[in-house]
């Protein structure tokens, strides 16, 4: 299976600081990998420079073989890469399931939807991620966990091939996370490549069969999640925050 | 991706099943009704007085939707609506006086250069946002004011074709739609009525779910795969072309215009007329600019209060019915309705 993300020396300097640096990493097609990191690790700043909400400093991201660096976010998404944000965004004062239906009528999600319908095929990704009987409320009511189901729905729609998810479990119950790693799990089998971040390795652990690693915006090691939470560096990265949020 | 398809039968797949959900609902009924009833207005009073006082009741609510649909779905608050306004209204009047082209020829005109205006507009402004872009709108129409006005311009443009444009006459002595009162105030409320028709439709449309979503979160609609730039610029030329439509009727139902028009109490008043109405709904509007236009005549010899007065009204208004009046006088009216109905 060919590299469907490849990652070369990429940097992003806040004023002063270095949130990314010299990053390099690559996805497989069909892959499912994790990315790990202490809080501040520059995780999110990855992902905004691959999802092109940020410009990177100097360094090249390419999906597919071909150079996406510098397109806009939308160019982004309609190649195929569709990204989760860790702070839940919605369309506060829409239904549900016109939150999905906005990126069902994106140019890409469109070619897919418009032979189902719009509103059926959105509804169909809301009984996917399971809040089809939610899809004529809005958002502002939903609980957290709903919201982050809605996070990943509204990605679909957009008909990704590379979805990004940053932090999916963040502030979820054990329950809710239940019900999150399943859809994760089903997407992936569905043929969805996923690359995930994470700060607690644990939840992690048992989900994705490889997990790259990185501190202070620098890459130090991948490899299969056991490993990894060996190596020296991270081991030292996490102890900072407590050694017991290893596996 | 495969997901398996669940239809969902409440859609409404087709035109006719698409109007025959809207008219069972109560808001569509009421709308009707009053539809209906402006229609039969001038077979109350043929008075030019009292019909002129509709038309111009009408023409602020084209204007004031115009400005509704920006602020109220895109998210996009100008304080700059009059630009269109003017821009169209100026048009309008030089083609009837100078060219004599028939009124809507020069009304359709009008406002195709109020949407090239939009657009104009519309690419500053995508990177300005809340207050900035209040701001940017609003210097925009202080500039349009002061071109308009000047002299030197006027005498300008008075050497090289003869004609009046620039200067603080402006192009004045306009035909109107029809020296008969009731002709012009039915070709107005065909026009409003289409108008209202066509923005609420766009709100209700695909592009109106992306309108949406900008207003809600940019930045999300984007990581949905939305060319957020082209959306906002269309909305802007959108609302361009509703308050040109506005514009051009205004300068014919006011024999003419001048600089008077790209002042900010223009942008003033379509704001304090959706606010009034509530924001978001376009048919708000309607409600709003009844009481405008009303409460403007009765306070007509205290023109120099009249500002002050709905300022006043506008700040109530912020304080105490922040959703404006279309929604809860819906409410109470149902409430009667189902009474009357016996339920
Ligand atoms: N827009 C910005 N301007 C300045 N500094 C920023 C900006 N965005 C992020 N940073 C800084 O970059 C560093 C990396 O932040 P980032 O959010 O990418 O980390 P993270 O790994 O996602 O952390 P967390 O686990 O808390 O989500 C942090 O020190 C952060 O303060
Ligand atoms: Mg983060």
């Amino acid at each position: 299976m060919g590299v469907i993300l490849e990652v070369k020396n990429l940097t992003k300097k806040f004023s002063g600081l270095t949130a990314v640096n010299d990053f390099s990493f690559e996805v497989r097609r069909g892959e499912f990998t994790g990315l790990i990191g202490p809080n501040g690790a520059g995780k999110t700043t990855l992902f905004n420079l691959i999802s092109g909400h940020e410009k990177p400093s100097s360094g090249t991201i390419r999906f597919d073989g071909r150079d996406i660096t510098g397109m806009k976010p939308h160019q982004i998404v309609n190649l195929g890469i569709a990204r989760t944000f860790q702070l839940v965004r919605s369309f506060r004062f829409m239904t549900l399931l016109d939150n999905i239906a906005v990126s069902c009528l994106s140019p890409r999600g469109k070619k897919v939807a418009k032979e189902y319908g719009i509103d059926e095929y959105a509804s169909s990704i809301l009984a996917a991620v399971g809040l089809v009987d939610k899809a004529r409320i809005p958002p502002i009511i939903l609980p957290h966990g709903d919201l982050r189901k809605l996070q990943i729905g509204k990605a679909l729609g957009t008909n990704p091939q590379l979805l990004l998810l940053d932090e999916p479990f963040s502030g979820l119950s054990h329950e809710e996370q239940k019900g999150i790693t399943d859809l994760i799990i089903k997407l992936h089998d569905d043929g969805v490549t996923v690359f995930m971040t994470g700060h607690v390795l644990r939840e992690l652990m048992h989900l994705v069969p490889r997990v790259v690693a990185m501190h202070q915006g620098k890459y130090i090691t991948e490899g299969p999640p056991q490993e990894v939470a060996n190596n020296k560096i991270v081991l030292e990265a996490y102890l900072g925050k407590g050694s017991e949020q290893l596996a | 991706m495969r997901i398996i398809i669940k239809k969902i039968a409440e859609f409404p797949s087709n035109f006719q099943s698409y109007f025959r959900d809207w008219i069972s609902t109560f808001r569509a009924k009421v709308t009707v009704i009053c539809l209906i009833g402006l229609s039969l207005v001038p077979l109350l009073t043929q008075n030019p007085y009292f019909l002129g006082i509709f038309t111009t009741f009408m023409i602020f609510t084209i204007f004031a939707a115009s400005w509704d649909f920006l602020a109220g779905f895109v998210g996009q608050v100008s304080f700059g609506q009059a630009v269109f306004l003017g821009v169209s209204g100026y048009v309008t009047a030089y083609l009837i006086r100078y060219l004599s082209f028939p009124w809507w020829l020069s009304l359709v005109i009008g406002s195709i250069i109020a949407v090239i205006f939009g657009l104009i507009i519309g690419i500053p402004a995508l990177r300005l946002k809340g207050p900035y872009l209040a701001l940017g709108t609003l210097a925009m129409s202080l500039i349009m004011y002061q071109v308009f006005l000047m002299g030197s311009l006027a005498t300008m443009w008075e050497n090289a074709f003869g004609t009046n444009l620039f200067g603080a006459e402006g192009v004045s002595q306009i035909t109107p739609i029809s020296s008969d009162t009731v002709v012009e105030y039915f070709a107005t409320f065909l026009i409003m009525s289409v108008s209202l028709l066509i923005l609420t439709h766009i709100t209700k449309s695909n592009v109106g779910t992306i309108f949406k979503a900008i207003r809600d979160d940019e930045t999300g609609t984007s990581a949905s795969g939305i060319n957020t730039t082209k959306y906002k610029i269309l909305a802007f030329m959108i609302s361009g072309l509703f308050a040109g439509v506005a514009g051009g009727l205004f300068a014919m139902r006011f024999r003419g215009v001048n600089p008077g028009v790209f002042q900010p109490l223009y942008s003033f008043y379509a704001i304090i007329i959706a606010a009034m109405g509530g924001l978001a709904t376009i048919s708000g509007s309607a409600i709003g600019a009844l009481i405008f236009v009303f409460l403007g005549e009765i306070l007509r010899d205290t023109q120099d209060l009249s500002l002050l007065i709905f300022s006043i009204i506008l700040i109530l208004f912020i304080r105490f019915a922040e959703h404006g009046l279309l929604k809860p006088t819906l409410e109470r009216i149902q409430e009667l309705w189902d009474i009357v109905l016996g339920r």
